[in-house]
């Protein structure tokens, strides 16, 4: 069925998963995510999937990691406090190196925090969270379509390098509407073949060890190594972003998510006062585009990061112009999102 | 579409327009002169609510009935009981926002012995583009569900048959086709066919209601 249809963006997120061939869900109800786990419970029994909801996000996590030793495609979603309580199952997942895809519809945090849209868990989400050397693919979409169309991604790229990646969205993608249109189902033949590592039975042959486990420190440095080795290659090869209105600009807006549409109305607006303005939007947060956003800002006169938090990403946009131009700030948090009007006053400010 | 009863009750599918018509129905009875109270009894929607249009509702003398202060953002099942002042007070239509899905139904049954039905119209409101509603099989289905679990007889389907900005006139005929089908299927009459001001589409089968949107994300501009 190639037809447009209204979808909220935690529905739509979970037939996405459905349709990349997930047929494996764990998960825990959280608002503002609750809805994606109530649509698997509603759409696997159809796919003959298998649908768990389990008694807490710690133990979730640990029935995707069991889960994803077989190999299959498997996931969960949650918010923000049950990231949190994942932490060390993400850890261990990639440490084993297993495919498995997370979503995180964040909210407003530290602690208990609130349930309203927040974009506070990007340190969380691309420097670690657990511990141990290791990275999760951290992919942020701007719209339903695009979470839709990035979801096979996500698992694509988890099967194709045995790394755990992490759809980023937030309250608002997680519970705004949206048209959209959803691709055909994955033809798994052929695609995901993890014969050579997954439990999946010993009929015939030697077990399989999977474990992120090794009490030799030379055995487990060579082990971090082989993992470091397949992260520089996703650094290599998969960078994602997204630029609008860049080539004649004087200043460049960088935000991500939904806070990328917000600054696309930021630009319009200053573009009818005949301010240049343009805008930079990673979609992969880790790997980050450095290379990319030092190239896009070359010449310009300075940056804004606009995030709803304290100042997270802005950390990596200083990292990618290594100084060449000044790097300003402007956030909200707590569950509060910056209209596109006092981002405009704001950098109307810094432009003085 | 002529609103005779007292209280005016919106229920229907997670999703499928009942606040926006609410919205849309209290600021048309105010045109009309009349006093409006809306209930917000959504205990299931964490963003989108009527309780967000509170202030900017007030000044058209529209009362918005929900969890005040901090409580409007708990993720509690609140039910204000001055719901019951409203509709026992002979000055005021109450609209009733109804929380979507089975709970949301569930909601509206715990109020159903204060809410007679010879002084209540029940709408039920349908999206036929939006998921499991793909059939007239699966809509009905969910139709007599809910009405069950709401304990109220529901009055009339509205046909809010969208898909956003991409709305097309051939996609209002194929809604209207819809859910002529479900009225047939499950003997309830169609009230009217939802329009989003700005599409100029006039709808061939049902009357029209047209509405504005009120939810709107932080980048649309108004």
């Amino acid at each position: 069925m190639a037809e447009r249809i209204m979808v909220k963006g935690n529905e739509a997120m979970a037939e996405a998963a459905v349709r990349a061939g997930c047929r494996l869900y764990f998960g825990y109800p959280i608002t503002p995510q609750s809805e994606f786990t109530e649509y698997m419970a509603r759409r696997m029994p159809e796919v003959d999937g298998v649908f768990l909801q389990s008694e807490s996000e710690v133990a979730a996590v640990n029935m995707v990691y069991g889960a994803a030793c077989t190999g299959h495609r498997v996931m969960t979603s949650t918010s923000s406090p049950g990231f949190s309580l994942m932490q060390e199952g993400v850890s261990y997942i990639a440490g084993a190196m297993l495919p498995a895809v997370f979503v995180n519809v964040v909210r407003g945090g530290p602690g208990l925090g609130d349930i309203q849209p927040a974009q506070s868990d990007y340190f969380q989400s691309t420097k670690g969270g657990g511990h141990g050397d290791y990275h999760l693919i951290v992919l942020a979409p701007g719209s339903i379509q695009e979470a839709v169309d990035l979801m096979e991604t996500a698992f694509r790229l988890a099967d194709n390098y045995r790394v755990p990646v992490m759809m980023l969205a937030d309250g608002m993608l997680g519970q705004m509407m949206e048209p959209v249109v959803f691709p055909e189902y994955v033809k798994l033949d052929g695609i995901n073949d993890h014969s050579s590592w997954a439990l999946r039975g010993t009929d015939g042959r030697e077990p399989h060890k999977v474990t992120s486990f090794d009490i030799d420190p030379v055995r487990l440095e060579e082990m971090n190594t082989e993992t470091h080795k397949v992260y520089e290659e996703i650094r290599s090869k998969e960078i994602r972003f997204e630029t609008h209105d860049l080539e004649d600009a004087d200043y460049i807006l960088v935000g991500y998510g939904t806070m990328g549409r917000i600054l696309g109305s930021v630009v319009k607006m200053a573009r009818k006062q005949g301010i240049k303005v343009g805008l930079f939007r990673p979609i992969s947060l880790w790997p980050f585009p450095y290379d990319e956003l030092k190239k896009a800002a070359k010449g310009k006169r300075f940056c804004t990061v606009v995030e709803m938090s304290t100042g997270q990403m802005v950390e990596d946009v200083r990292l990618s112009v290594e100084g060449a131009l000044p790097v300003h700030f402007y956030g909200r948090t707590g569950g509060m999102v910056p209209t596109p009007d006092e981002v405009f006053k704001e950098l109307v400010r810094l432009i003085g | 579409m002529n609103f005779t009863k007292k209280i005016l009750i919106f229920m229907g599918m997670f999703g499928s327009g009942k606040t926006e018509i609410a919205l849309n129905v209290s600021r048309l009875l105010t045109k009309n002169g009349e006093r409006v109270a809306l209930a917000d009894i959504d205990t299931i929607s964490p963003y989108y609510r009527s309780r967000d249009m509170r202030d900017s509702f007030a000044q058209f003398g529209i009362k918005i009935i929900a969890p005040k202060g901090k409580l409007a953002h708990a993720d509690l099942p609140i039910i204000p009981p001055e719901i019951f002042g409203y509709v026992e007070n002979p000055d005021f239509r109450v609209v009733l926002d109804v929380g979507g899905s089975d709970d949301g139904a569930v909601v509206l049954s715990s109020l159903s012995s204060r809410l007679p039905d010879e002084n209540c119209e029940t709408f039920y409101v349908l999206n036929p583009f939006r998921p499991f509603n793909d059939t007239v099989e699966n809509a009905a289905s969910h139709f007599f569900r809910l009405q069950e679990k709401s304990r109220m007889k529901i009055n009339y389907l509205v046909n809010n048959t969208n898909i956003g900005s991409e709305t097309t006139s051939e996609t209002i005929d194929k809604g209207e086709e819809f859910v002529k089908q479900l009225s047939e299927k499950v003997s309830v009459p169609v009230a009217f066919t939802v329009v989003m001001n700005g599409l100029n589409i006039e709808p061939r089968l049902f009357e029209q209601l047209e509405i504005k949107k009120y939810m709107l994300n932080p980048w649309e501009v108004e």
